[in-house]
């Protein structure tokens, strides 16, 4: 399978008033045709900053520092603007963003903004713009109908539902949708999801699916990638993080053990003492060290980088390169 | 740790709120209503964890409210500790009452004055209440509160805002809080739904041990089966207004009844291996109708896949029947359901 | 989390918002130049006795006696700079020194030498010599020119028991010394001589038609015979009331308006700030109280306040101010009566956000009463922007008390800004292009309106991001 994303050394930092806040240092991996990645992690890890990062569209005050994005063997870091909106954005890669109300319009009906995106992004009749809008409307379960309505007459569900549709309907390699369940009821999130996988195998979509909770990722990530305080912390396979032998890293490991099995009967929840640093002062080392039960002095002076410890598994973890 | 004394005892309890009338229904006399509570029944022991769950708009965090006494009743009753707390008219009633039910709302940082300390928050109950006027009699009473939910030293908290302090934090501030005044039934609305993954499980846990320490009661509303689960006693499963299913956690997950509980059941994620490219087969149909309109008989048939005419002709809502011991049933036809399930 | 034991008390949550609030306002280049003008405003408050040649200029504005010895719609003392022809400036000579002569046992005089450097082309107005004395003396003044000319100016007597003011003006008293003089050169037939021109010319043919400034030391001798023993001068003042006067010249009535302006500006920070002040507080508190109750009483409040919205308060001003002696407390009333108005619909729908704020429902679930929610929780949130609005209501009371003025409706016991530009109008300034009588008051009315604009300003420009209530 053919990688139809590199990201190689990405840095994102936001310049605020109290500092350099580094949300993004030194991130790499890769998404493959036609797989999902699952991108975990919690407030603050830097996930929704990547999503936005790699549409190149930071939110002021951040900045791209370093490092490249290659989508379709293109570097697109150094793009200009128009370039991106027209080549690129939506184009080739497009977003589903975290609460679906945020990002449809109050004030116009559903048609008229499907309509003024497409036509955005490409030159084309309007006819011809409506019945492409009315093919990928169809496909996300909605009836025609609800072109004429208004978002605030559409459920949760319903509009979460255009967003995806509109997220597709140019026909982008890469989609990445960023907590799309997140602000649904447990049932629509079910539904929502099997759509999502749905789509990612008929249409042969590379998903990157961001999220906090890892008991959605199992249920739809190919591969997982869990960021901590802006640093990759693993990267591995729904089998290597879910599976029997369960995640190296010890943050995904206390995790794993916090996210609560319904169908198991649990005597105790585990949890991770503390709380996620501050990015305007990272601490030394593994930024994870301060909250580590596995922690020794390696950890405290030195950053581990990301090693591959068997294929396709990759770890920053000082005790894990040794398996 | 539970006796069976019940605490609060909830009978058909119905919560509707007017609509606006378009002029000609007006005219007509038609009223219209959000039946946002429509004849909702529990009891909850004395000393247990008692979780109201449901998706959103199913009146849930609206009993919360009733109970609280901050919406007032459209109809039913509220029975707490044997008095009828519609009969409480003096306002000294009524502040006896908030002393001894408190809440625990779902964004901890919005349910703190963001100028206020942590201190001012915790001794707000004391002022309202006139408990006492010395200060150092607060700041005991307030410390002692910060100790119960393990904030220490209490010294290191005290004199923080809240945006200073994590959401975890807030929270425990929160529930110090509703300790403030020694209440005996806690309400606590989705107490940990905007609180990080890895931090859930250690403010659940102080809640437990905070009930078992001073022996409170708790109704625990969420729309998280999974932590429900871990953290109550029983479970009270709710839909468009109504209880369609009550018992234990592990009887109500292990052995659903209702097929809107298979369906929120099948529907949970988990964190499992191996399900990335399996469709999930969701026993249920369509989208949660508006409280304005709620379908005529079992208010569930028209998404469920098992429904039949017997559902919803010429009937009402099926009341709660008891299967088995404690475990109760809203349904019609959850027996015959049952035995298809089985067959497949 | 730290393990110290003794915690460092987090600052007050005063100190602390004040120590980001400056962070913030100090990066507002207007809030800056705004803030460097009140104090400079406040400075002239504080210091403006020692600022002002006539320190009582507040509150005998009104008194003829206490400007008598000024000019008369004089011009700015510094115009020489840009004029080619030299004014004499207003001088004021305090310390004579006195020498004693004793002649007989029972006179002597005091004689006194003053020397003067008359290097103008415009000569002074009036020359005057006052004091206070008690017994009797007989005043005579002696003029020696650069040119070795005397004049015989002033032989004049005085005579009281008791103390008395006494005041002698070259202008009317000289004027029959000086006319013979001016005959002794230029012939001409009974014209009304300038006195003090003919003083400082040069004794040539055209003294009196055409007169030519003679520069040089003038020596005027000033002989006190004391004709009685026990009589006693006190406080003698020589005074050149100049052709120029004062910082910014005189006004109609002789009034230095350098002095009436500074004295002003307390009036105007105490109208302005006093007024903002009591009217913004209760607009909040309305707003406040309106948007908590809702419902019915929401509507009449609400009612009420369009009532008085539109009720231009002008036209009411000038009315009541017919109608009633106009103090100026009176005044400060009737604005706050009217301005409270202003940013009651603002706080309302401020206050409307808040009151769903789920620490408003915790609070209201704790059972605190509706006083305790208002007063603790919504109005504390509302308090900077309460602050904005005062700063930008300040320049709006002034002039409103200016325009009053302006209309000869004032106080009468005070001085402000708006009554010089009223005098200004009715003494012909415009007309007669006294310009430093209009265009100063002006301009500090349009500073202090500056001034708390640029204040306002900036603080709404920090503050208004924030004034989400989260």
């Amino acid at each position: 399978m053919s990688e139809v994303l590199t990201v190689n050394n990405l840095k994102l930092y936001y310049f605020t008033r109290k500092g350099v806040v580094k949300a993004l240092d030194d991130v790499s991996f890769s998404l493959k045709e036609g797989e999902t990645l699952g991108l975990v992690g919690e407030s603050g890890c830097g996930k929704t900053t990547l999503g936005m990062g790699l549409l190149r569209m930071p939110s002021p005050p951040g900045k791209i520092v370093d490092g490249e994005i290659i989508i379709d063997n293109e570097n697109i870091i150094h793009l200009k603007e128009n370039e991106l909106r027209k080549r690129i954005r939506w184009n080739k890669i497009s977003m589903i963003f975290q609460g679906a109300m945020n990002s449809l319009t109050p004030v116009y009906n559903i048609k008229k903004q499907m309509l003024e995106t497409l036509l955005n992004h490409r030159e084309m009749e309007e006819e011809q713009a409506l019945e492409i809008i009315k093919k990928y409307i169809n496909y996300v379960g909605l009836s025609e109908d609800v072109l004429k309505r208004y978002p605030h007459e559409l459920s949760g569900g319903m509009k979460q539902r255009v967003v995806i549709a509109t997220a597709l309907f140019l026909e982008p390699k890469i989609v990445i949708a960023d907590e799309p369940t997140t602000a649904l009821d447990v049932v629509v999130q079910a539904q929502i999801i099997n759509l999502l996988k749905k789509l990612k195998h008929d249409l042969n979509l590379s998903f990157i699916f961001i999220t906090h909770d890892l008991a959605t990722e199992a249920e739809v990530a190919d591969r997982i990638m869990v960021m901590y305080a802006g640093k990759i912390a693993e990267i591995g396979t729904n089998d290597q993080i879910y599976g029997k032998q369960g995640p190296s890293h010890p943050y995904t490991k206390g995790l794993l053990g916090a996210t609560p099995k319904l169908r198991e009967k649990v005597e105790e929840l585990a949890f991770i003492p503390g709380t996620p640093p501050d990015l305007l002062n990272p601490p030394t080392g593994c930024r994870f060290h301060e909250r580590c039960p596995v922690a020794f002095d390696k950890c405290i002076l030195n950053e581990p980088p990301l090693k591959e410890i068997e294929p396709e598994h990759f770890v920053a973890c000082w005790r894990c390169y040794d398996e | 740790m539970m006796n069976d004394e019940i605490i609060l005892s909830v009978k058909n309890i119905k919560k509707w709120f007017p609509l606006r009338r378009s002029i000609t229904e007006v005219f007509k006399g038609k009223k219209r209503w959000v039946k946002a509570v429509d004849g909702v029944t529990f009891n909850i022991k004395k000393g247990e964890i008692f979780a109201l769950i449901g998706e959103s708009g199913c009146g849930k965090t609206t009993t919360g409210r009733l109970i609280m006494k901050i919406e007032e009743l459209t109809s039913g009753q509220i029975i707490f500790k044997g008095t009828d707390t519609s009969t409480l008219s003096s306002s000294t009633e009524i502040k006896k009452y908030r002393e001894e039910v408190q809440m625990v709302f779902q964004d901890p940082y919005a349910s703190m004055n963001p100028r206020f300390r942590v201190r001012d928050v915790l001794y707000e109950p004391l002022i309202i209440h006139k408990k006492t006027k010395d200060s150092r009699e607060m700041e005991k009473i307030a410390r002692r509160a910060l100790e119960e939910v393990k904030l220490t030293p209490p010294e290191e908290f005290l004199d923080r805002f809240p945006h200073m302090l994590s959401g975890g934090q807030r929270q425990r501030v929160a529930t110090a809080r509703t300790l403030v005044l020694s209440p005996n039934l806690i309400i606590a609305d989705e107490p940990v739904s905007m609180i990080d993954l890895s931090t859930r499980a250690e403010i659940l846990h102080m809640m437990k041990e905070v009930q078992e320490n001073l022996n409170l009661t708790y109704l625990y509303i969420t729309h998280d089966l999974s932590t429900a689960r871990y953290f109550c006693d029983r479970i009270a499963v709710m839909y468009l207004g109504r209880i369609v299913e009550l018992g234990t956690s592990d009887e109500i997950i292990e052995n659903p009844l209702h097929p809107y509980t298979k369906a929120l059941i099948a529907a949970v994620p988990e964190p499992i291996a191996g399900k990335e490219n399996i469709i999930k087969d969701i026993p249920i149909k369509g989208e949660i109708p508006s409280a304005a309109n709620i379908p005529k008989g079992c208010r569930f048939h028209n998404r469920c896949i098992y429904s039949k005419p017997l559902c919803y002709e010429n009937v009402d809502d099926p009341e709660l029947v008891e299967d088995s011991n404690g475990h109760y049933v809203a349904c019609y036809r959850y027996k015959e359901i049952n035995q298809e399930v089985q067959n497949i | 989390m730290s393990t110290d034991i003794k915690s460092k008390k987090a600052p007050s949550r005063i100190q602390m918002q004040l120590a980001d609030f400056w962070k913030e306002f100090k990066q507002v280049k207007f809030g800056i130049i705004g803030l460097i003008f009140l104090v400079i405003f406040i400075l002239i408050t504080i210091f403006e006795h020692f600022l002002i040649p006539f320190p009582e200029a507040s509150t005998r504005w009104r008194d003829i006696t206490y400007w008598e010895d000024n000019p008369r719609n004089a011009p700015p003392v510094w115009i020489n700079w840009f004029t080619e022809k030299d004014y004499t400036p207003t001088t004021y000579m305090n310390n004579l020194e006195f020498e004693e002569k004793t002649i007989s046992p029972t006179m002597s005089v005091s004689t006194a030498i003053l020397e003067y450097d008359y290097n103008y082309d415009v000569p002074p107005i009036d020359l005057i010599y006052r004091g206070r004395f008690k017994g009797s003396f007989t005043l005579n003044i002696v003029l020696e020119r650069p040119d070795g000319n005397t004049i015989n100016l002033v032989n004049k007597n005085f005579s009281s028991p008791t103390w008395k003011d006494f005041r002698v003006a070259i202008s009317n008293e000289a004027k029959n010394a000086v006319q013979s003089f001016a005959k002794r050169f230029q012939n001409v037939s009974s014209q009304t001589i300038k006195v003090n021109s003919t003083i400082f010319s040069e004794a040539n043919k055209e003294i009196i038609t055409n007169p030519v400034p003679l520069k040089g030391t003038y020596k005027f001798n000033i002989n006190i015979i004391k004709t009685s023993e026990d009589t006693v001068i006190e406080d003698p003042k020589f005074i050149f009331s100049g052709a120029v006067s004062g910082i910014l010249g005189t006004d109609n009535a002789k009034r230095d308006i350098w002095s009436g302006l500074i004295a002003g500006t307390k009036w105007a920070l105490f109208i302005g700030l006093l007024t903002s002040a009591i009217s913004i507080s209760v607009g909040v508190i309305y707003g406040v109280v309106s948007a908590y109750y809702g419902g019915f009483v929401d509507s009449i409040m609400q009612r009420i306040w369009e009532i008085f919205m539109n009720i231009p308060l002008l036209p009411v001003l000038i009315v009541l101010s017919a109608i009633f002696k106009p103090s100026i407390w009176s005044l400060i009333t009737m604005m706050c009566l009217f301005f409270w108005v202003g940013p009651v619909k603002t706080v309302r729908s401020m206050a409307l956000q808040i009151k769903e704020e789920t620490y408003v429902e915790a609070a209201k679930a704790l059972g605190a009463s509706n006083g305790r929610i208002i007063f603790k929780h919504m109005v504390p949130i509302l308090i900077p922007y309460a602050f904005a609005s005062m700063a930008l209501n300040v320049p709006s009371a002034i002039l409103y008390e200016a325009t009053v003025s302006l209309l000869g409706l004032g106080d009468a016991t005070i001085v402000t800004w708006g009554q010089i530009l009223h005098d200004a109008m009715n003494g012909g300034a415009v007309t007669n292009g006294l310009w430093w009588w209009v265009v100063p008051p002006g301009i500090s009315i349009a500073l202090i309106g500056m001034t708390f604009a640029f204040i306002g300003f900036a603080m709404d420009t920090i503050l208004n991001p924030k004034l989400r209530t989260r």
